[in-house]
């Protein structure tokens, strides 16, 4: 066990103390937060943030970021709605090239970023614009609804039980944890966001590894739409707008080093469960969204505080 | 034949190709119509947006430093809000101009201290700020608007020579900012500190000292942007203008300065700011249809980037 | 990339042809019913109940009522305002609190999830402004079953996921008292041009879609210029009033703001630019905002209905709902010192006609 590996999985049982932590303070605040209802039912709210935290990590990791992610929901929902209503295809159809925009949205992004050697931020901070733009020049700013009952399941209904959606949710999650940890692409992964130019030295194929990952980042990013669409079953432009910087801080909560070369999708699990705790544990407490808006900023901080503090003394 | 112009272009520094860029826009949309050039519209573009280019010039600091700042919209916010409140409550004119500058110092030093001193990462302390200064914000003036605001407090509404102050604002700060960061050993510090940290410590130069110092800065020259941005119209909103550090950082990095840290000028980034306010202006005049101007945008916002890639490569 | 935004611009041409080439940006593409031109519009029938029903409500008459209101967003004056209104009247009845919480962004993602949250801490009442009357429904409908009661004021939901709406004045009047305002000041010939939040709001999107349909139809010589967006930001909205000016010069006789934000943005602007009288701004706004140009003589009016008693009646009908006392059927509802109003669109409470302050006026109002 290196070194490395020890202070990532100090940085996630930190993390994970805090969870358990926060999970106990709220709960002793109001009974009606520990119950099954209640967690799956939060489980089910923060499912989109979720799935597009998974290939954010992998972006975070190489060192890049991915702002557009936002645009890129709002884009695809708006186009699920108008290849459906609209073109008048049917719904899987939509839904199946819905998914490919989104795809070639992100896919677009890597060749920005890989081909004309666009810093990641400025890249993503001009699609966003742009997918943004697109969402609604296309719409023209209607909404459309009126989708069929069946279609609802994914984002309303349950199976086994268990929201729809977060099944759907485990299975991008831990495709997630084993390509990063097990996969020869997770350690490329690793080895750009370690140092770029070594990577391409030896011989890695860091401009690959990168379009792939920041497609994956477009294609989940339009099924976070289709399971928004569907739990709210109307589109609109507007859709997913700001989710990048929710997004973005359960990644960086959960550990992963902004300057890429460290973090994992554990951690970003757990960062996004805590940041749902806090969020929902503090409304049922009574603590109004603006105060659960400050005392969330206050755990970034504070997190990553005491996992520097830690990290300190143990490297000393 | 366009190809060597291009290559013209692409000789010349990220500063001249905006100033073509702007001059050619001007230049057509005035062909198009002749209002556009109007002095009355002209000074809009410049008045409107000052604010924005004023708080570009302290970001682009920030990022030569090699950190970000994701949290400068919030802090606008809140320190307009202060100002206003100031003022509205008795106290002298004066005072609320200049609070915000002190508070804005204050504030943003601590955010410094903690990234230089407790290594927490720039976007993880800002971020974390967004959410304390946003949800802050209305919890203490809860959401109500301020007005009422006394004659003469309307800063950004004076004129000096017939020119209004926001311009004189923002070509002061450009000015001063520019020579603090070309003549001074402390702008070398920033440039060092932003291009090779360990080189720069090497040399001698204080690594934490530095980024408190453009932390601080940077919030002093929020805080002036903050009172161009209260002082503008009869009421001051009491919400974070959405998005607007989004904006902020686009025109610092369209302007020229590198994600990475180390490079670019301040002057860059008032010319990209004079250029977005521009280029909304003028898809107006344009009759773009507003639908699709903000798809418009984004591509303009992508063309300026790549350009600014090919020529970087070209120049190599 | 080019091919995808060629495929991608071509659908959406495809798609459009749908809504007329004429239709004024910004509308939305529900049917129309404009008022007539003179005269009073008689009342409509309420109709049939069409509103929900809370799923095993306790018993909750004369009893003390923990209420939430989850406006679109907090942190703007108008929200502030029907908050002020609802701790009056929950001073007023006494055996009700009220606590007004809300996404700080017209998110309807955020606003869902807190609709939710509270449904979870078991409050007696929900009052809701919607972001998005189809997003907000599935949450509210579980809220009635849940037993809560659930009534809307300012922007609705679907009928059936809300038990009454307290509107503060049919679409098709505002339509009418906006453009009827408007021509008045700027002549029936005159050119004008919008200001909006953004065009995905439905309450805005519908008074365009009003106000198109009633200047056909009486006002047909007013020439509609065009819709800027200027979301909820004032400094935004002043920029684009400002390039609007710039923009027609003379031939811009007319601004019209569609929210609080915008119409005294541009009031400011056409004070700034010298144009009081030249340029007419008509629009909703609250009065304290529009004071300073209406006082100045630069603006003659603005047009709104009394915010307070939204957020006072939307309480008023909550205890009633509650009590048991307001029920499927009735044809008016008694709202404290609001005296009776009116039951209209089968499930709506009607708050009024929306009003026009003037300089006679305005300084009697603090909201």
């Amino acid at each position: 066990m290196t070194s490395m590996t020890r202070i990532l999985i100090r940085h996630e049982a930190i993390l994970g103390i805090l969870f358990v932590v926060v999970l106990f303070a709220m709960a002793s605040q109001n009974d009606r937060f520990l119950t099954t209802a209640n967690l799956l039912n939060q489980a089910r709210l923060m499912t989109e943030v979720g799935l597009i935290a998974i290939p954010m990590t992998f972006v975070i990791v190489t060192g890049g970021i991915d702002l557009s992610v936002g645009s890129i929901l709002g884009l695809c929902a708006i186009l699920l709605g108008v290849f459906w209503q609209n073109l008048g295809l049917p719904l899987p159809a939509a839904i199946g090239l819905s998914l490919a925009a989104g795809t070639a949205a992100g896919f677009a992004n890597g060749l920005i970023v890989t081909r004309f050697r666009v810093p990641p931020l400025i890249a993503t901070l001009a699609t966003l614009a742009l997918y943004r733009g697109l969402a609604e020049g296309i719409s023209q700013a209607r909404s459309v609804r009126g989708y069929p009952d069946w279609f609802a399941v994914l984002g309303r209904g349950d199976f086994l039980g268990i929201p729809t959606q977060l099944w759907l949710f485990a299975l991008v999650a831990v495709l997630g944890i084993f390509i990063l940890r097990f996969t020869t692409f997770g350690r490329t992964t690793y080895a750009i966001g370690n140092n770029e130019a070594a990577a391409e030295f030896s011989g890695l194929p860091v401009e690959r590894t990168k379009l792939v990952i920041y497609t994956a980042s477009g294609f989940i990013s339009a099924l976070a739409a289709i399971v928004f669409v569907s739990r709210v079953s109307t589109t609109r432009s507007d859709m997913g707008s700001g989710i990048e910087l929710e997004v973005i801080t359960a990644v960086v909560l959960g550990g992963t080093s902004i300057f890429g070369g460290r973090g994992m999708v554990i951690g970003t699990l757990i960062g996004l469960c805590l940041m749902q705790i806090l969020q929902n544990g503090l409304s049922l407490s009574g603590v109004r969204g603006d105060g659960t808006t400050v005392v969330i900023g206050a755990v970034l901080i504070v997190a990553v505080l005491i996992s520097n503090l830690l990290s300190r003394f143990s490297s000393d | 034949m366009s190809r060597r112009i291009t290559h013209a272009l692409g000789s010349l520094g990220q500063e001249i190709l905006l100033v073509v860029v702007i001059l050619a826009l001007f230049a057509f949309v005035g062909t198009y119509n002749p209002r556009f050039l109007s002095e009355n519209n002209l000074t809009s573009i410049f008045v409107g947006n000052a604010y924005i280019a004023v708080a570009a010039i302290g970001m682009s600091l920030v990022i030569i430093s090699g950190n970000i700042d994701v949290s400068i919209g919030a802090l606008i916010g809140v320190l307009a809000v202060i100002s206003g409140l100031l003022v509205t409550n008795g106290y002298p004119i004066w005072l609320a101009w200049l609070a915000p500058l002190v508070l804005g110092a204050a504030i943003n030093a601590l955010v410094g201290c903690l990234i230089a001193y407790a290594r927490v990462p720039s976007i993880i302390a800002t971020l974390a700020m967004l959410s304390i200064l946003s949800g802050g914000l209305i919890t203490f003036t809860g959401g109500q608007w301020i007005s009422g605001l006394p004659a003469g407090y309307q800063l950004a509404q004076f004129r000096l020579l017939n020119v209004p102050s926001p311009v004189w604002f923002m070509i002061g700060m450009t000015v001063l900012a520019g020579f603090l960061m070309r003549y001074t050993t402390f702008g070398r510090a920033v440039y060092a500190v932003g291009s090779n940290p360990e080189a720069a410590r090497a040399s001698g130069i204080s690594y934490k000292a530095t980024v408190v110092k453009v932390f601080a800065i940077h919030g002093a020259i929020g805080g002036i942007a903050a009172v161009l941005f209260a002082t503008q119209l009869q009421v001051i909103q009491s919400t974070v203008p959405v998005g607007l550090e989004l904006v902020i950082i686009t025109a610092s990095v369209v302007g020229g300065v590198s994600i990475l840290g180390g490079v670019g000028t301040v002057f860059g980034s008032t010319l990209a700011a004079i250029l977005f306010a521009a280029i909304g202006s003028s898809l107006i005049f344009l009759n773009v249809s507003a639908y699709w101007l903000r798809a418009v945008q984004g591509i303009l916002i992508l063309a300026t980037v790549l350009a600014d890639m090919a020529r970087r490569r070209r120049t190599g | 990339m080019k091919k995808l935004l060629t495929a991608l611009i071509g659908a959406s041409l495809l798609s459009t042809p749908a809504f007329a080439q004429s239709a004024w940006t910004g509308g939305d593409d529900q049917p129309t019913n404009p008022l007539a031109c003179t005269g009073e519009s008689p009342a409509p029938e309420p109709g049939e109940y069409n509103g929900g029903t809370p799923t095993n409500a306790p018993d909750r008459n004369g009893k003390d009522l923990k209420v939430v209101d989850i406006p679109k967003l907090v942190g703007v004056g108008y929200f502030a305002s029907t908050a002020s209104g609802m701790q009056e009247a929950a001073k007023e009845l006494g055996n009700i609190t009220v606590n007004t919480d809300g996404p700080t962004r017209a998110n309807i993602d955020e606003q869902i999830t807190f609709v939710d949250n509270y449904i979870t801490s078991g409050v007696d009442g929900i009052l809701f402004a919607a972001n998005d009357p189809v997003a907000i429904a599935p949450v509210l409908k579980k809220a009635l079953d849940a037993g809560i009661n659930v009534v809307g004021y300012d922007a609705d939901a679907e009928a059936d996921a809300r038990q009454w709406f307290v509107n503060q004045a049919l679409p098709n009047g505002v339509a009418k008292s906006m453009m009827d305002q408007l021509a008045s000041e700027i002549g029936e010939e005159g050119s004008f041009a919008i200001v909006t939040s953004t065009f995905t709001t439905p309450n805005q999107a519908r008074w365009i879609s009003e106000m198109q349909a009633y200047t056909e139809k009486c006002h047909p010589n007013l020439k509609f210029l065009e819709t800027v967006e200027a979301q909820e930001d004032n400094i935004l909205s002043f920029n684009q009033a400002q390039t609007l000016i710039n923009k027609y010069g003379d031939d811009l006789k007319g601004i019209l703001g569609m929210t609080s934000v915008a119409t005294p943005a541009a009031a400011e602007a056409v004070q700034q630019n010298g144009l009081c009288g030249k340029v007419s701004v008509v629009g909703l706004a609250l009065p304290n905002a529009m004071k300073p140009y209406i006082n100045s003589d630069c603006i003659q009016s603005t047009i709104l209905w009394n915010t307070v008693d939204l957020g006072y009646a939307a309480v008023e009908v909550m205890r009633q709902v509650a009590d048991g006392t307001l029920k499927p059927g009735d044809k008016t509802v008694k709202a404290g010192r609001l005296g009776e109003l009116p039951i209209v669109n089968q499930s709506q409470v009607l708050l009024g006609q929306p009003k026009v302050f003037t300089k006679a006026d305005i300084n009697d109002f603090d909201f």
